[in-house]
């Protein structure tokens, strides 16, 4: 087995929800030692919500949960008792990362933020996710992923061309602010190595949110305008669209970026009497008479399958391809050849589908390590076998409800 | 060792548009240093596409490329020129690492595929982001962004709340799938230099825009996977208010859906508790959102009687995770970003003083820099090959009339 390239590193993971766990998922798949500090007083939300297997609600049967935390360790501390400060406090001096994605003040208010870790661990690397950034006129405000994707401009810029801004299906800010974070957690290590100097990095999930929206910030800092929703279209490529193809909802988009795919698009839809007209004739044309245009080709697709819309256009060398649904996509040969979704077997729920980090190393894969933990599972592990604990102060630890 | 996370790190790129250029800026931003190739004459297809400052379509005034390459030097080569291939692979025994988004075709017939770089040398870190991956049966396919985001089935649950399924399924702004791989390709370069520390060895990194969007779909995947349930867009919302709705001067985000109901009941009294909120039916989350057709009008005559910043600040200090929808020129002029110094302005010889996003870390020993701005087409030639690789220039002079710079 290749070495990993995380191997005896040790993150304390604070992290809940989405945005910090997507993080240290990958943490986890490159062979960190994750250890989630939970507790019962407090549970991940993402413990709690449906879907649940078999439809049973159970903090071990969550679907969020067991999807995004595989491969990671997981204890029970309340962080509200100080002798929970304090075994918090032993664990990050055996460890090189700690993680959290909370507002400035909760660290702070369990006596954890960086200048107290730093007393314990002098190179720690501590890295914090909180919504609006450690510091700030709005550090305090509460924000879930659609604030986020609200206050960042982002929803504004999502939507049909002529309709309103209209919210995203999916949460799709949190993991962007987890590649960061992670980016953050490589280069303080890599930094560290280099130095033997830890650091503390703040990452504001709503900046995060706006560093992909370049085009949109600029038109507005370079020329006072605000871009339009575009929906599916392109500033200049045409046609660029989604066309329904034969079947339930089904859909396929083509996009031609050029004169010479256009002809290759033509001909791979058999040169129709329409194709020749001047309306269609070059780039410019085209992206002028667009609606015109997306109904003759909507016309050809009607009929056809989404596959064999790529497959006719792809051997042309036209960009296209399905809109898919998840079940398509897990069933996909190409995503299945790319070994993207795997089964994993949970102790409680059994094999369940999940998804393999996206990075391909050569040398030195990515792996998971197991399923996602139960809660406290690894209480005995973490106090005994890392701490030292006995069995005794471990009971009197349960008792007085610290290990909780 | 410098001042900054990755000083002393040597990169070069041979990138396009988003996702390559994009990563290596990452890297430039703290602190690598980032030799940016580019084809004599026209140079990265991203100098071409707007907004272009005072809509004047010239290559050193695309605002894409000034923001996706700050920090790098800029050089021409022509690497289907035997001298240029040669002069490159000068450049690859003296870097770290090499990034690039060409298609694994090119890449091949460029003789600047890994295989062969790593005869040059074997502790190059390869980076390459392409739509489809490395392997697979669509590798050779032709994408753009429109076809990776859909593909990634992203597009299909978006946006919520479409109203029918004549609706067709929906990008989001940007360029998000290039953006997620270029992301993803910066974690996966500081992985592989980290496990070069240990091993002394390089590595490839193989990127896929559609393996890398894929981190995103954790709710379609889990419903899936323990539900069978193929989520929609045209899925109603299970659990409410969880809305976009309008307010007297454009739109808020509605978000009242933590349990036990603290949100709800503080909005209410914010509402100032109006008869109507007593119904037992808008009491729980759950039966909010099945009566959302009656709910929905009742809240809407609230917040179009105040503008997104009112109700924003009035709900987020009485605790209540609400969020106004911002438009660009609002993001811009954020109070709270002027004070964290998110906007930088940096200065770019053709472009003038401009306002950019920054960073959105705050790294407290090696702090996110601009050190310069993006590059002028071939600005460092003859710093990089005249000053570090020893050539003449008299040389580059030739090397121009040539083609090959």
């Amino acid at each position: 087995m290749s070495k990993q390239v995380l191997e005896g590193i040790r993150v304390v993971d604070f992290t809940w929800v989405f945005a910090g766990p997507s993080a240290t998922l990958m943490l986890a798949d490159m062979g960190a030692e994750v250890i989630k500090i939970e507790s019962h007083r407090h549970i991940d939300q993402l413990r709690t919500v449906p879907v649940f297997a078999e439809g049973k609600p159970g903090v071990n049967r969550a679907s969020g949960f067991n999807t995004l935390n595989r491969g990671k360790k997981s204890c029970t501390l309340n962080s509200t008792q100080p002798k929970a400060v304090e075994i918090v406090k032993k664990i990050v001096k055996i460890s090189d990362v700690v993680i959290d994605n909370f507002p400035p003040r909760v660290m702070k208010g369990f006596g954890l933020d960086y200048s107290a870790l730093r007393e314990v661990k002098p190179d720690i690397i501590v890295v914090s996710l909180p919504g609006f950034g450690a510091a700030g006129p709005d550090k305090d405000y509460v924000s879930w992923a659609p604030i986020i994707e609200a206050v960042s401009g982002l929803t504004s810029t999502a939507g049909y061309p002529d309709g309103p801004p209209l919210g995203a299906g999916v949460y799709y800010v949190d993991p962007l602010a987890g590649l960061y974070a992670i980016i953050a957690v490589l280069s303080a290590l890599f930094y560290r190595r280099e130095t033997g100097k830890g650091q503390y990095i703040d990452i504001s999930q709503q900046e995060a949110a706006i560093t992909i929206l370049p085009e949109a910030i600029m038109e507005y800092t370079m020329n006072g305008r605000i871009r339009p929703r575009m929906g599916n279209r392109d500033d200049i490529m045409a046609p660029c669209g989604c066309y329904q193809c034969k079947g339930d909802d089904k859909w396929v988009t083509i996009a031609v970026s050029n004169d010479q795919e256009w002809e290759a698009f033509c001909d791979a839809i058999g040169n129709p009497d329409w194709s020749k007209d001047e309306r269609f004739s070059d780039q410019f044309s085209r992206w002028q008479n667009q609606d015109e245009l997306d109904k003759l080709i909507g016309d050809w697709t009607r009929d056809r399958t989404h596959y064999e819309v790529m497959r006719t256009l792809q051997e042309r060398g036209v960009a296209a391809g399905p809109s898919f649904n998840i079940e398509e996509l897990i069933n996909d040969p190409h995503i299945k050849e790319r070994g993207v979704f795997v089964e994993v077997d949970h102790p409680e729920v059994g094999k369940r589908i999940v998804y393999n980090t996206p990075l391909k190393l050569s040398a030195t894969p990515c792996q998971i390590s197991g399923p996602a933990p139960l809660l406290g599972e690894h209480n005995e592990y973490v106090f005994k076998d890392l701490l030292g604990m006995s069995d005794r102060e471990i009971s009197d630890l349960v008792e007085e409800g610290v290990i909780y | 060792m410098g001042d900054k996370a990755l000083s002393g790190l040597k990169i070069v790129e041979y990138g396009h548009l988003v996702s390559a250029p994009y990563c290596a800026k990452i890297l430039a931003d703290l602190g690598a240093e980032v030799i940016k190739v580019e084809e004599p004459g026209i140079g990265d297809e991203a100098r071409r596409m707007e907004p272009f400052l005072d809509d004047v379509p010239h290559p050193e005034r695309s605002g894409l490329f000034l923001y996706s390459n700050t920090n790098k030097l800029g050089i021409t080569l022509n690497l289907r020129m035997a001298t240029g291939k040669k002069i490159f692979k000068e450049l690859i025994e003296n870097a770290d690492v090499f990034v690039e988004n060409n298609s694994p075709q090119a890449v091949k017939e460029l003789g600047i595929d890994y295989e062969s770089l790593k005869e040059i040398n074997p502790r190059l870190i390869m980076t390459s982001i392409t739509a489809f991956g490395q392997t697979g049966p669509y590798r050779d396919y032709k994408s753009c962004e429109l076809v990776s985001f859909h593909m990634s089935s992203f597009a299909y649950v978006n946006p919520c709340l479409a109203k029918d399924a004549s609706q067709e399924p929906l990008k989001v702004g940007g360029r998000q799938a290039q953006f997620y791989a270029g992301l993803s390709g910066a974690v996966g370069t500081l992985a592989a230099l980290l496990s070069r520390i240990a091993t002394g060895l390089g590595q490839q990194v193989d990127l896929s825009e559609l393996d890398c969007l894929i981190p995103i779909l954790l709710s379609p995947v889990r419903y899936y996977t323990y539900g069978n349930q193929i989520l929609c867009r045209t899925d109603a919302k299970e659990i409410a208010p969880f809305h976009v709705m309008p307010c007297k001067d454009g739109y808020v985000y509605v978000v009242c859906i933590d349990e036990p109901e603290r949100a709800w009941q503080r909005f209410v009294k914010l509402m100032g508790n109006p008869s109507w909120a007593e119904s037992d039916l808008f009491s729980e989350r759950m039966s909010r959102a099945k009566c959302w057709d009656s709910l929905q009008p009742l809240i809407l005559d609230w917040t179009m009687r105040y503008t997104k910043e009112e109700i924003y600040r009035k709900a987020q200090a009485a605790g209540i995770s609400f969020g106004a929808v911002y438009t660009t020129n609002e993001v811009v002029h954020s109070e709270h970003l002027a004070a964290r110094g998110f906007f930088v302005e940096i200065e770019h010889a053709q472009s003038g003083k401009l306002k950019y996003p920054g960073g959105p870390y705050k790294f407290s020993e090696t702090p996110w820099q601009i050190r310069s701005p993006a590059p002028l087409l071939g600005q460092h030639n003859e710093e990089i090959y005249c000053q570090r690789l020893g050539y003449s220039k008299r040389y580059l002079v030739k090397l121009r009339e040539a083609g090959v710079i």
